[in-house]
């Protein structure tokens, strides 16, 4: 066991995975002589060469589509986007080829290929450097949708979706990067992908979160069990598709949810969960649905007080806890 | 635009700079292309199968040209209109009837429009309907083939008017970055469903833009099936070679509408009768009746032979069934994720 960051847990991953299959490379900007402007590339244009570790030019489209084609014949294609905030044209080729190339094609072609879109606030970053953006997927069938919240899962669960046979969009938050480290074995793992973890059990209410919020949702859920208030937490991990057994077990079983994101709340995976919840475990509820997300604005404004209020926080989840808890 | 009598007019092969059984392959392409669209357009009109059609006659030899003599390992990234790579490459009749029928036989189980046909076996790939869409996925194919150093190439075809696209821009440049064995195939036919190629770029041949991404651009006579057959060979040695994409511009015409259901009444008719003048296929047909290759009785027996073919694909794929409905929550997702059944 060797404690590792965020980060270093996915430079991890790329490195054993390009090691294990030649079909993996990577493309994207600023990923090999530079290594990334977060540094998760580093070091991997010197150990597997220029062709397997390519600088793009500023091109989101071809970054998206032309990872389409190479994973049509035969690679494991690894894209970066630098920004979630810069995805937005790399769109059309995510939503029109590689969400649709099994579908369309009737599974003569398919598109293994892994995503990689560094997304989040709590960073200062504006409002072009900090939404997460991953709303905009989870309403796309076709397309694998993940979100780690810690470095064992950030490696697992990237390695699964280079392994794995179908696209996925693998956001990793920025803010996790270098705050978050955790022991992670030596060997190889991999983390299911659907699959969503229960971090601490509860009785009194289920709070579901993933990325950085997972890490807000566990300091509200420290405070609270201080309260003598046991609240069962959730990690998605998967936010398409979403692991409906474990979330609705969860609320059958608490009878109260609060559902916490970071990205806005109208057209978020939140409102999907609470919609199922309401569609098929209703009986179960002891309280109405409640959400704690990203205010309805266009995206992350700038100036730190405006930053903070925009963004979920243990205090607020607190309060949506107690709300719930008090009905 | 050169003058496609120049070849039409002489008379012997080495003169046209091609075998008989290369010329007789490309003219049989274009017949089998041709009798087919126009088939399939007096089907759609009486029914017989859903959606709409996009005829490609008038440009056929834009396609058959640049795929006769492709492997099956080379990929085609086309378009709609692109029924005469398909005939060209060798997916045989009945897998693109079935796909215009959107039979459960087809190779997508009915899951695309018609026209988007897309054959595994033979390296054609379904497209989506967002043009030049597969130009960019197409390029990420000869990137990966550059990477896998195989020496296979792909062809992607696309109209003048997806060279407004901005995902069009983003591939040509990186495939001039890294010389990716890739030949564009632009057809220019001059029509970009309503809108005038004068309306989609400020320039006169649009292989000008190759200029742009340092590979070469070249404008020829799409409706001479030897011209475009020639200069596609050369292409295709040079990406095939390392040496990179090239950029051909055929100029053609579309006689019909964008889909049948276009009556294409934003053009004149003297332009189309101009065109129509230009036929790619007496043009194929007069090298070969000059040198004796062809005669009118071959041709007939030709006409009679590709005919029946047709019917016979017609008539084995209309007896078939479509996919049944709950085939539509299939190919989603690998085996792995399994799509949720709904139940109302």
């Amino acid at each position: 066991m060797k404690k590792v960051t965020f980060i270093e847990a996915i430079t991890q991953a790329l490195d054993e995975e390009m090691a294990r299959d030649e079909r993996v490379f990577l493309l994207g900007e600023d990923i090999g002589l530079y290594g990334g402007v977060f540094k998760a590339t580093k070091g991997l244009l010197d150990k597997y060469g220029a062709e397997r570790v390519i600088d793009t030019p500023i091109s989101e489209v071809y970054i998206a589509g032309g990872s389409v084609g190479a994973a049509m014949v035969g690679m494991r294609p690894v894209p970066e986007i630098q920004f979630a905030d810069f995805i937005t044209p790399s769109m059309d080729q995510i939503i029109q080829q590689m969400a649709k190339m099994r579908y369309r094609t009737g599974g003569q072609w398919t598109c293994p290929m892994t995503m990689r879109v560094c997304c989040g606030a709590d960073v200062g970053g504006g409002l072009y450097h900090s939404q997460t953006n991953e709303q905009w997927f989870v309403s796309q069938p076709g397309l694998i949708v993940v979100m780690p919240a810690t470095p064992y899962d950030a490696k697992g669960l990237l390695k699964s979706a280079i392994r794995g046979d179908d696209p996925v969009i693998y956001f990793e938050h920025k803010r996790l990067y270098r705050w978050i480290k955790e022991e992670i074995p030596e060997d190889d793992f991999t983390v299911p992908i659907g699959k969503a973890a229960i971090r601490k059990e509860g009785k009194d209410i289920t709070v579901v979160s993933y990325g950085l919020m997972y890490h807000r949702s566990l300091e509200a859920v420290n405070a609270l069990e201080k309260e003598g208030i046991s609240a069962e937490l959730i990690d998605m991990r998967t936010l398409l598709p979403w692991d409906r057994e474990t979330i609705l077990e969860s609320v059958k079983k608490t009878s109260r949810v609060v559902l916490v994101s970071e990205s806005s709340k109208t057209g978020g995976v939140m409102g999907e969960i609470g919609a199922s919840i309401a569609e098929e475990v209703f009986d179960y509820l002891d309280a109405p649905v409640t959400r704690v997300c990203g205010i309805d604005v266009p995206a992350v404004p700038f100036a730190p007080p405006m930053e903070h209020f925009f963004l979920p926080n243990a205090d607020k989840i607190t309060r949506a806890v107690k709300k719930v808890l008090e009905y | 635009m050169p003058a496609n009598s120049k070849t039409a007019g002489k008379t012997t092969l080495a003169e046209i700079g091609l075998s008989e059984q290369t010329l007789l392959g490309l003219y049989t392409n274009l017949l089998k292309t041709r009798l087919l669209d126009e088939r399939f357009r007096k089907l759609f009109r009486q029914g017989r199968f859903a959606g709409t059609y996009f005829s490609a006659v008038g440009q056929e030899a834009t396609t058959v040209g640049p795929t006769y003599g492709l492997r099956d390992e080379d990929i085609i990234a086309p378009s709609h209109r692109e029924i005469g790579a398909n005939v060209t490459k060798g997916v045989p009749l009945e897998v693109i009837v079935a796909q215009v029928f959107a039979r459960g036989n087809s190779p997508d189980k009915g899951k695309s429009h018609p026209c988007h046909y897309g054959w595994r076996p033979k390296g054609v790939i379904t497209p989506a309907s967002t043009v030049a869409g597969q130009t960019i996925v197409g390029t990420g194919c000869a990137m990966a083939f550059r990477i896998q150093k195989k020496d296979n190439v792909v062809l992607a075809f696309f109209g003048e008017g997806s060279t407004a696209r901005g995902g069009w821009h983003e591939a040509l440049n990186y495939a001039g970055i890294y010389k990716l064995p890739i030949i564009y195939i632009c057809q220019n036919n001059l029509w970009a469903e309503s809108v005038p190629s004068t309306l989609a770029a400020s320039i006169t041949n649009f292989s000008d833009r190759a200029k742009a991404y340092g590979f070469p651009g070249i404008t020829i006579d799409g409706n001479d099936v030897v011209a475009v057959h020639k200069t596609s060979v050369e292409a295709i040695a040079r990406a095939r070679s390392g040496e990179g994409p090239t950029l051909i511009e055929c100029k053609t015409y579309r006689w019909y509408g964008h889909s049948e259901i276009d009556p294409a009444d934003y053009r004149a008719q003297a332009e189309l009768e101009s065109w129509k003048k230009k036929d790619p296929l007496p043009r194929a047909e007069k090298p070969l009746m000059d040198l004796g290759i062809l005669t009118l009785e071959k041709r007939e027996a030709l006409v009679e032979q590709i005919n029946q073919e047709i019917d016979a694909a017609i008539d084995a794929v209309e007896k078939a069934p479509y996919s049944p409905p709950e085939e539509a929550y299939n190919d989603v997702y690998s085996e792995q994720f399994p799509v949720r059944r709904e139940e109302y």
